[in-house]
């Protein structure tokens, strides 16, 4: 069962076949002809697209990114050279990653494991398997304004903070992190359940024939084996996580500063509320409040340059396991 | 890092700005705000002065989201202060209190490329009310073509205030487009040259806009002050029950200081 | 205490403990459902749980008036009809599901069987590239790009002016949604196929064409129509993805919950929409104001309900093709 949606992860192309001797272009009716032009119309078109995203991009964020832009701090404010810079909304991404794949990937290896190595009762494991398609196919949103709902009750005071009302603001970096995990989940899951089931039985049988536990077996040989999958895995989420904005909008809490709540230092940032790059994008934007188009696509160039490192992470993990195998 | 650089001056924000006290402050109250586009950026000025006068003793959290949503955040118990652009009405939640900070004007603001010389209350109506839909029929204006009217969404308490003051209880047509806050209106007015949009005082002021004058009065901070422009509002602080603590203090310094004052004649009209 | 922790674990008690974190899955989902739907419940008892689906004056006035009714709102301020934001999230995930298929499956026929070596080189990390750009960039594009030139270019005054007393047209609106929401999904889908058409074993194509299939034929008859459930499966999934899809839509759709209407005739493109998800983030400021919240709550219950419909269609829709053994 494919944890959906799966972002598209290749194995090398089967070496392409020969067309058939006899079998050419010419002797094929139109409607096939069309067809066979469509095709390759398409896998153009596709190119170009891409092609176009990226080189539009790159030209927007060379010709408004620079170094004062990245490391100052953003300032509220009408004017678009008044603005400041982008140094909070990029730490901001930074923090919410690495708690988002801090509580995801614990989780979903320990998932994995339990639905690969026991997995009983078997119905109940492939419930879980289940739930975990449905979180993937969960919208965004949804998970954004059903955190909402859990962190503002009186419970989860402490996550976030009270206003002076006796209501629970909500909205901190632990509130976005948490759902952020949500969106990772799937995807660690995946990869790290691809990889157990990857790994040959007798590799398992002759550690219990050693006398070893299950649980000794999976700490000690298995987990070992699935480190490369499970890195995959991660890094898809974190791109997920990077590029996502619902749950940045409706749970951070919007600043445009990291505004920690609360004087302990580093639990005052998680508490406090923030912006991400994908959040400042969008309030940069005509859409939003900022009106600064330049910065938008500078921040955007940024996302967009992080995304790729993520995606390039993937493709040589990918290729060091093909080495090794 | 200095802290006149935390502190940098905030007029509109992008989404929510913090006005902080200097890290290691310790056992400051947060004061958060939300509420109407309009008195923001004065909010925002005064909260500024605020910290500065009183080190490491309050921090600001202030977002936006429009006067009516100020209203409800400060019902719900989930901010300290709304802000609210309009007077109380008896259908308010019970328990808030509204405090009066200042009084503050709006206008109608066109392109600037559209340098619309005045409206009389008969245009304004035709105008709003979507019966005349080309600038063609509009005298004055240079602009051709299509009326775009931008208006507010009801998160905001200015379209009810429009329509009252500026309009003759005429209802604005629902072609509007609708923006959720002043910063937007203006933008959109500012990027449209055939826009027309009502924003207030701080907003209309701004040189990417036209503010038009109305009967014949300009619509100037000027002409506000000395209350021959119809297009004036109240601005208050909510607080849900009587304000206490930091929130006391803070609305007594805005309603008493001559510091305050000060800043408020600057943007918009101190109270008496 | 620490001590007792560092002890090995028993397998027993590491099933226990394992299989507990693995259905927190199953509860957070419980949840999820629980919360949602309890929030939105005082909509779905004031409007009716069917009534509020439907047509009924202007949504935007009524979530407007939801704003100030106070914080025990009588049952009239939950009045909602919100059929125009169900239409624009129905026409928009609905045409760039069709137009993003047929792309993506042309896309996938040309990756797995006609680009030459080098061109697949470059085609298959051009897909995984546009899956992995945030949808805050296309929504950027869309915005600052497309949006201005539709407006600008092929928006003539006169087509403005032929609607000036129905709605106002400024670019961006369905064509925009359309386009920026297809280049989302398509390479969604364009995996899933690629991996079903290589996941055909070989035999069948070889018996194919020992029949005196033309390469064509092949692929056509035999690969593609057994990779057909996966097809289906990968509409379905791009369609979860639609359906959810708040932030770039809500920056191109023209927000307004208005119903363009397919009289205009090509001004239909133009016209403004605004799918649910968009209007949740653009209403989630307002969230305090108790009726607002129903709704909000109201549209996510709609959505996670879509979605868990979806999750479903697409496993059922795979099940023909795991039962021919083929792993997808």
């Amino acid at each position: 069962m494919a944890v959906a949606p799966p972002p598209p992860v290749y194995d090398p192309p089967a070496p392409l076949r020969p067309a058939p001797r006899g079998d050419t272009i010419r002797s094929w009716r139109w409607s096939q002809r069309l067809a066979f032009a469509a095709c390759w119309a398409a896998g153009l078109a596709l190119c170009a697209v891409t092609l176009a995203i990226v080189v539009y991009m790159g030209v927007r964020g060379v010709q408004y990114l620079n170094p004062k832009l990245l490391f100052s701090r953003p300032t509220p404010g009408l004017q678009q050279h008044t603005t400041g810079g982008i140094l909070d909304p990029i730490l901001g991404t930074v923090i919410l990653t690495i708690i988002g794949i801090a509580i995801a990937v614990p989780l979903a290896v320990a998932a994995a494991v339990w639905v690969v190595e026991y997995g009983k009762p078997a119905p109940l494991a492939r419930a879980v398997e289940s739930g975990i398609e449905v979180v993937a196919g969960t919208p965004d949103i949804v998970i954004a304004i059903f955190g909402l709902a859990i962190f503002q009750l009186h419970l989860f005071a402490p996550l976030s903070f009270t206003a002076s009302g006796g209501g629970v603001f909500g909205r901190s970096f632990i509130a976005a992190g948490a759902m952020m995990s949500l969106i990772a989940l799937p995807l660690v899951f995946g990869a790290a359940r691809e990889g157990l089931m990857s790994i040959p039985m007798h590799l398992r049988e002759a550690s219990w024939a050693l006398g070893k536990t299950r649980i000794c077996t999976i700490r000690t040989i298995l987990l070992p084996q699935i480190r490369a999958n499970v890195a995959t895995g991660s890094a898809l989420g974190m791109g997920r996580i990077v590029g996502d904005t619902a749950v940045v909008v409706v749970l951070l809490g919007a600043t445009l500063q990291l505004e920690p709540q609360g004087d302990v230092p580093i639990l005052g940032n998680l508490r406090g509320t923030g912006s991400t790059l994908t959040s400042y994008v969008y309030g940069a934007s005509p859409a939003g409040e900022g009106n600064a188009p330049q910065k938008a696509y500078a921040a955007a160039f940024v996302l967009l340059l992080i995304v790729l490192t993520l995606n390039f992470v993937v493709d040589l993990l990918g290729r060091r396991k093909e080495s090794l195998a | 890092m200095t802290r006149s650089h935390r502190l940098a001056a905030a007029v509109t924000t992008v989404g929510v700005l913090a006005v902080a006290a200097p890290a290691g402050a310790s056992a400051a109250s947060t004061i958060t705000i939300s509420g109407a586009t309009g008195s923001a950026p004065l909010v925002a000025l005064l909260a500024k002065k605020y910290v500065k006068l009183k080190p490491g003793k309050v921090k600001f959290k202030l977002a936006q989201g429009g006067g009516e949503v100020g209203i409800q955040d400060a019902a719900a118990g989930r901010v300290t202060i709304g802000n609210a652009a309009r007077d109380p009405r008896p259908s308010d939640a019970a328990g808030l209190v509204f405090y009066p900070i200042a009084k503050d004007f709006f206008c109608f603001d066109t392109n600037p490329s559209n340098k619309l010389p005045n409206l009389t209350l008969a245009q304004a109506q035709a105008i709003w009310t979507g019966q005349v839909r080309n600038w063609e029929q509009v005298p004055g204006a240079t602009a051709t073509g299509t009326i775009d009217l931008i208006g507010r969404t009801a998160a905001s308490s200015l379209p009810p205030l429009v329509q009252q003051l500026l309009l003759g209880n005429k209802t604005i047509s629902p072609l509007a487009a609708l923006k959720p806050s002043d910063g937007l209106v203006e933008q959109s007015v500012g990027s449209d040259k055939n826009a027309i949009g009502f924003n207030s005082g701080y907003y209309a002021s701004q040189k990417d806009v036209h503010a038009v004058a109305f009967e014949g009065v300009a619509c100037n901070l000027q002409n506000a002050k000395s209350g021959q422009y119809p297009g004036i509002r109240n601005y208050y602080e909510v607080t849900r029950g009587k304000a206490t603590g930091a929130a006391s203090a803070f609305i007594n310094w805005i309603q008493h200081s001559p510091v305050a004052r000060k800043i408020i004649a600057s943007i918009a009209i101190p109270l008496n | 205490m620490i001590a007792r922790l560092r002890q090995p674990w028993t397998d027993r008690q590491a099933a226990w403990r394992l299989g507990a974190v693995a259905c927190l899955v199953l509860l957070i989902i419980v949840l999820m459902v629980a919360f949602v739907a309890a929030r939105a419940w005082p909509v779905l008892q004031a409007n009716g749980w069917i009534a509020w689906l439907g047509p009924g004056g202007s949504v935007d006035h009524q979530m407007g008036q939801m704003i100030a009714t106070g914080q025990h709102p009588p049952a009239a301020a939950y009045h909602l009809r919100a059929w125009p934001l169900i239409y624009g999230t129905l026409l928009t995930t609905g045409v760039s599901v069709i137009v993003g298929l047929v792309f993506a499956l042309f896309s996938a026929i040309f990756i797995v069987e006609f680009a030459p070596a080098r061109v697949r080189a470059v085609v298959v990390p051009a897909v995984r590239l546009l899956a992995a750009v945030p949808s805050v960039i296309y929504g950027l594009i869309g915005i600052l790009v497309l949006a201005p030139f539709v407006g600008n270019h092929l928006i003539s005054p006169g087509r403005k002016d032929s609607v000036q007393n129905v709605v106002q047209i400024d670019g961006t609106g369905v064509l925009v949604a359309i386009v920026v929401l297809t280049v989302m999904i398509t390479p969604i889908m364009i995996a899933i196929v690629v991996d079903a058409l290589r996941a055909i074993p070989r035999a069948w194509t070889e018996g194919a064409a020992a029949l005196g299939a033309n390469r064509w034929e092949v692929l056509w008859t035999v690969s593609v129509r057994a990779a057909r459930p996966a097809i289906v499966a990968a509409a379905v999934l791009a369609c979860a993805r639609a359906l959810g899809e708040a932030v770039a839509l809500s920056m191109v759709s023209g927000s307004r919950g208005f119903s363009p209407n397919p009289v205009d005739g090509i001004t239909y493109l133009f016209e403004p929409i605004r799918p649910l998800a968009a209007s949740m983030v653009e209403n989630v400021d307002a969230i305090n104001a108790p009726a607002v919240k129903a709704s909000i709550y109201a549209f996510a219950l709609l959505l996670l309900l879509s979605s868990l419909a979806l999750s479903i269609g697409g496993y059922v829709a795979k099940l023909p093709m795991r039962r021919q053994g083929l792993r997808i």
